[in-house]
């Protein structure tokens, strides 16, 4: 029994960090409209970027924000040259444009820093400790905290701030936001600057844990089912599908590989998640947190 | 009483197979009258062996209440044996009132007319009709063709209709009227299959159709525009129009692949057909134009063309007209007139321009918030009370 | 001048909607043909042959397969290299398991087997649309990977993970030198690429961008959705598993699933974004374009001194991502798009209108 809430508890805080990327989509989602497949890309360039200046001796508190402002570099050319020549496209073109994103920031970030796997080291030990009998790491523990944070803060910001409630007028409507006088490209280099930032914080978490190497941008793929499941417009949502997905892609590699007499059990993790997604689109296709559509003729 | 006899008042025009009968100024007060009266019309019309049209004078008739239910009866059994449809004109309110209530239990037109000249001019349409479709008699004595029976349709709280219930005779012009967001389009929707109302029924010649899908729907001879265009911007006109023979086409994927032989003869074979509605529609220049550069007129011609194509018995419109200046709507009712006339298609269609509604319907069905507040000929809804109220507000 | 069409009158239903109505283009696809197949097997080295006109041709094809479910039908698709890598297994374990099973006729089977897998992973279509879609068919493609790799049965129980693809032998013919393996493959591309147009041009292809353009509107006229759907997904697999299978047999030589990952996918989305959606032009040209530009850049590099390695390496992903949104914004119809384009001017020039 113990097996299985270890397991279970791995794979809660898995979830967790799964949960940071997907925060990076629902922000840009919830602001834009747009399912901004590069989101991997991003936390692959943060990540680089940080462990590259950090290696060069700069300090690391200077790194975070020199990285920060080259997100935010990122965020401005991305409005001035993407975003603002799709911007009535229809959703499925915005998305491939991210696509074509996706592989352009991958290619710049390996392009300037090199294909090198770095590792970075956070200070925090990820020795496990024993709560109950049970084995949790400490690391993860302290990745779950500062999702906590963040999700918190990000909520806040998006109820209670003028640029909040801006931004979810955008994501609405983009001719309406603006014949109220939004100013749209701001608007979008904020929002995208912020996914930046998430995706700074998942890139050094996911950094540590795995060190940052190009894989990392496939993080950007787990991250659908667990928008599939949240709702993509909800930031509740995409912790309660990260955890959701975290748990059973772990539980499933362990119980269903072995029950198919796999010796072997590593891989079903890889399509379990989509599996249960196509679920969820079949049963409840705005996800647990999101909203029905109705479609009118 | 006059100094008419019966005989005098019962007239067969043979030339429009019209049989005229005469109650004006006429009382009937015991079952025995309307007995010898209607013993007299059934003898002289089942020696005709004929079937006839009616042409009936309520002008200044009186009917006490108690007999009308015998009155009706035999009206009924005239219909069903010797008649192809009823006209009637100058009903007093209390007559017409009985009338109607009774036409609507009972599943037949009314038909109340305020003079002689308009109830002619309906029977010379309804004759027109029957030539068209092959003699199948239309008013009083047709099979159900399209019911529309008790429609309840709700969207999450929302009560989009409430009750809707109307028939739609075959080879007719109806419209559907109202103000916005009565409900027309949710009824055309739930007549094409779109949506499945909550309760109620529609009948299509005498089956139960309500809850089969949008494409069998298609498939049954139904066919319809939108009030927002819904086009294929992906195609050129001849295309579109082309999908719009879709299901009658035949083959499958491997004909097609091989294309030469089998594929092609069915291409040509239907490029005839629809080559022939272009011509009819007038819009062969922009034949192999991509639909979503034409202007906004052209593009709804392009789209009743698609359902034409279908060769549907029903016709199911949804504002054509909208959007058009003089000259367009113009062409656009000459062409619906058209194919009413000249194919016998069953119209249902939902307009604003009361002009055009009162010129080209037969029947019209005005819808208020969701309900049906009337029903009748344009005649008897231009004057309706009711539906004066609902349009222009008060007084 | 060269390109007017006066004179050329279509007396006939059938001429009107024949796939080339214009004379000169009935010229160029003759001369294109001829080329291909008469001139190009004796002009050019063994490295174009292996290096850029086999994958150019396999990979068009693959493209053609992934136009007709996305370009044509709309729905996207982003497990193209899932169903190339069915047809490659299926061919090979046809062959391997059923004696004397003639090549072509295994190229067959591994597209139906395909098709079949198309089907059953287009079943949700019915009830999810749009970019939700492409999750699923991100689920085939990770799936089917698994599967593959995870069940030794398919690769006959190799332990080394790459399985060496037999011989093709069609009535005693084994086609092994490069130039053999291209006219097969020329072959092949050629016939499946002329039925492609056809379907395109007939009740098929209307009936799919039909459902593309406004599947509500297409339920109306009495097309069944799903149906539609579903053979678009079967037609499309059968193409990629085709694909698939040539990709292992005519070009690797081995049948591996690492030829098949998620990049592949991506990189056929991408030939036909650049190429043209919804043509079969366009398949050709995003190939031809996707295969050429990383030997383009290589030789442009080594004119450009000082190039350190890594940001070469790196250019391609840049330069693909940057045209992919390049083409997104500018021209969303792609190549085919500009090619047509500039006819419409040929047919003027030198007038300028």
């Amino acid at each position: 029994m113990t097996f299985f809430f270890e397991v279970l508890i791995g794979g809660l805080l898995a979830g967790v960090m799964y949960s940071l990327v997907a925060l990076g989509f629902v922000l840009i989602y919830k602001a834009s409209g747009v399912f901004n497949f590069a989101q991997g890309a991003m936390v692959f360039f943060a990540a680089l970027t940080f462990v590259s200046i950090v290696e060069r001796g700069v300090n690391f508190w200077l790194a975070i924000a020199i990285t920060l402002a080259a997100m935010v570099v990122l965020a401005f050319a991305i409005e001035r040259v993407v975003l603002r020549f799709l911007v009535n496209q229809p959703q499925i073109t915005l998305f491939m444009a991210t696509i074509g994103l996706a592989y352009f920031i991958e290619g710049l970030a390996q392009g300037l820093w090199g294909a090198q796997v770095h590792a970075i080291e956070l200070g925090i030990q990820d020795v496990p400790f024993k709560l109950a009998g049970i084995n949790i790491s400490q690391f993860d523990l302290f990745a779950s905290g500062t999702a906590a944070v963040l999700v918190a803060v990000l909520a806040l910001f998006f109820s209670y701030t003028r640029t909040g409630r801006a931004l979810r007028a955008v994501a609405d409507d983009h001719q309406a936001a603006l014949s109220i006088g939004i100013p749209l490209e701001r608007i979008w280099v904020i929002v995208w600057a912020v996914a930046g930032f998430v995706a700074l914080v998942a890139g050094l978490l996911w950094g540590a844990r795995t060190g940052v190497q190009f894989a990392l941008t496939f993080t950007a793929l787990k991250a659908l089912p667990v928008l599939i499941l949240g709702g993509f417009e909800s930031i509740p949502g995409a912790i309660v599908g990260g955890l959701i997905i975290g748990a059973t892609e772990k539980l499933a590699e362990v119980y269903i590989g072995s029950s198919l007499g796999l010796n072997i059990g590593t891989g079903i993790e890889n399509w379990f998640p989509y599996a249960l997604a196509m679920v969820f689109l079949l049963i409840r296709p705005e996800g647990l947190f999101g909203e029905k559509r109705i479609e009118r003729v | 009483m006059s100094d008419r006899t019966i005989q005098d008042r019962i007239i067969f025009h043979d030339a429009l197979g019209v049989m005229e009968v005469d109650w004006s100024d006429w009382t009937f007060t015991t079952e025995a009258e309307v007995n010898e009266f209607y013993d007299e019309i059934d003898r002289k019309a089942v020696a005709t062996g004929k079937r006839w049209y009616f042409l009936v004078n309520y002008v200044g008739c009186v009917i006490s209440p108690a007999i009308w239910p015998r009155f009706a009866e035999r009206g009924k059994y005239a219909n069903i044996t010797y008649g192809l449809g009823t006209v009637r004109i100058g009903a007093s309110a209390a007559t017409r009132d009985a009338i109607r209530q009774r036409a609507k239990g009972e599943m037949f037109r009314a038909n109340i007319f305020e003079s002689r000249d308009q109830a002619m001019l309906a029977l010379g349409e309804m004759r027109k009709r029957r030539e068209v479709l092959g003699g199948i008699p239309s008013g009083d004595t047709a099979e159900v063709y399209l019911r529309v029976e008790d429609i309840h349709l709700n969207f999450g709280g929302v009560k989009a209709l409430t009750g809707v219930g109307f028939e739609v005779n075959r080879g007719e012009v109806s419209s559907i009227i109202g103000p916005n967001g009565a409900g027309k389009s949710s009824m055309l929707n739930v007549i094409s299959g779109f949506y499945r109302p909550s309760r109620g029924r529609i009948i299509f010649e005498g089956r139960d159709r309500t809850h089969l899908p949008t494409h069998a729907v298609a498939r049954l001879g139904f066919a319809r525009t939108f009030q927002n265009i819904a086009l294929f911007k992906g195609m050129t006109t001849l295309d579109n129009i082309m999908t719009g023979r879709s299901w009658k086409m035949k083959g499958n994927v491997l004909t097609d692949a091989l294309y030469w032989g089998y594929a092609q003869k069915e291409e040509i074979k239907h490029r005839e057909h629809v080559e022939r509605i272009i011509d009819f529609l007038e819009i062969e220049a922009i034949r192999k134009t991509q639909v979503g550069r034409l202007p906004y007129g052209l593009q709804k011609r392009v789209e009743l063309a698609r359902a034409l194509a279908m060769e549907p018995k029903v016709l199911l419109l949804d504002e054509p007209m909208a959007g058009m200046n003089v000259e367009e709507k113009e062409d656009m009712v000459r062409f619906i007139l058209d194919v009413n006339e000249q194919w016998g298609t069953t119209i249902v269609l939902i307009e604003h321009d009361m002009g055009v509604v009162m010129d080209i319907s037969n029947y019209v069905v005005v819808l208020d918030h969701g309900a049906m507040i009337a029903e009748g000929t344009p005649d008897e809804i231009r004057a309706d009370p009711v539906v004066i109220r609902a349009y222009l507000g008060q007084g | 001048m060269i390109y007017r069409e006066a004179g050329q009158f279509k007396t006939t239903y059938a001429k009107d909607q024949a796939i080339f109505p214009i004379r000169q283009d009935r010229y160029a696809m003759a001369a294109i043909l001829t080329i291909a197949f008469f001139i190009v097997p004796f002009s050019v080295s063994d490295y174009w042959f292996n290096a850029i006109l086999i994958p150019f041709l396999i990979l068009a094809l693959a493209a053609l397969g992934l136009n007709i479910l996305t370009g044509y039908t709309g729905q996207l698709s982003l497990g193209t290299a899932g169903f190339m890598a069915v047809g490659a297994f299926a061919a090979f374990n046809f062959m391997l398991r059923v004696p004397g099973m003639p090549l072509l006729v295994a190229f067959i089977l591994a597209g139906l087997t395909a098709a079949l897998v198309g089907i059953a992973f287009g079943l949700p279509s019915l009830r999810i649309k749009g970019f939700y879609l492409a999750v699923a068919t991100l689920a085939a493609q990770f799936f089917i990977e698994w599967v593959l790799i995870k069940f030794g049965w398919f690769s006959n129980y190799n332990s080394s993970g790459v399985i060496t693809a037999q011989p093709m032998i069609i009535l005693g013919y084994e086609f092994i030198t490069p130039r053999s393996k291209y006219l097969l493959t020329l072959a092949i591309v050629a016939v499946m690429a002329l039925a492609a147009k056809n379907m395109a041009r007939s009740e098929t292809g209307r009936v799919w961008m039909a459902v593309r353009d406004m599947d509500i509107a297409a339920e109306v006229i009495g097309i069944n959705i799903l149906k539609a759907k579903l053979l678009a997904f079967a037609v499309s697999s059968f193409y990629c598993g085709v694909a698939g299978a040539l990709w292992a047999y005519a070009y690797l030589g081995s049948v591996e699933p690492s030829a098949f990952t998620l990049d592949r996918s991506f990189q056929i989305l991408f030939m036909i974004i650049i190429g043209g959606v919804g043509t079969v032009l366009g398949s050709f040209l995003g190939a031809a374009f996707i295969v050429l530009l990383p030997i383009l850049l290589n030789v442009g590099a080594h004119y450009i001194p000082g190039v350190p390695r890594d940001l070469l390496s790196n250019l391609e992903l840049i330069v693909f991502g940057g045209l992919i949104i390049f083409f997104l914004a500018v021209e969303p119809h792609g190549l085919a798009r500009l090619w047509q384009i500039g006819k419409e001017k040929l047919r003027l020039w030198p007038f300028p209108h």
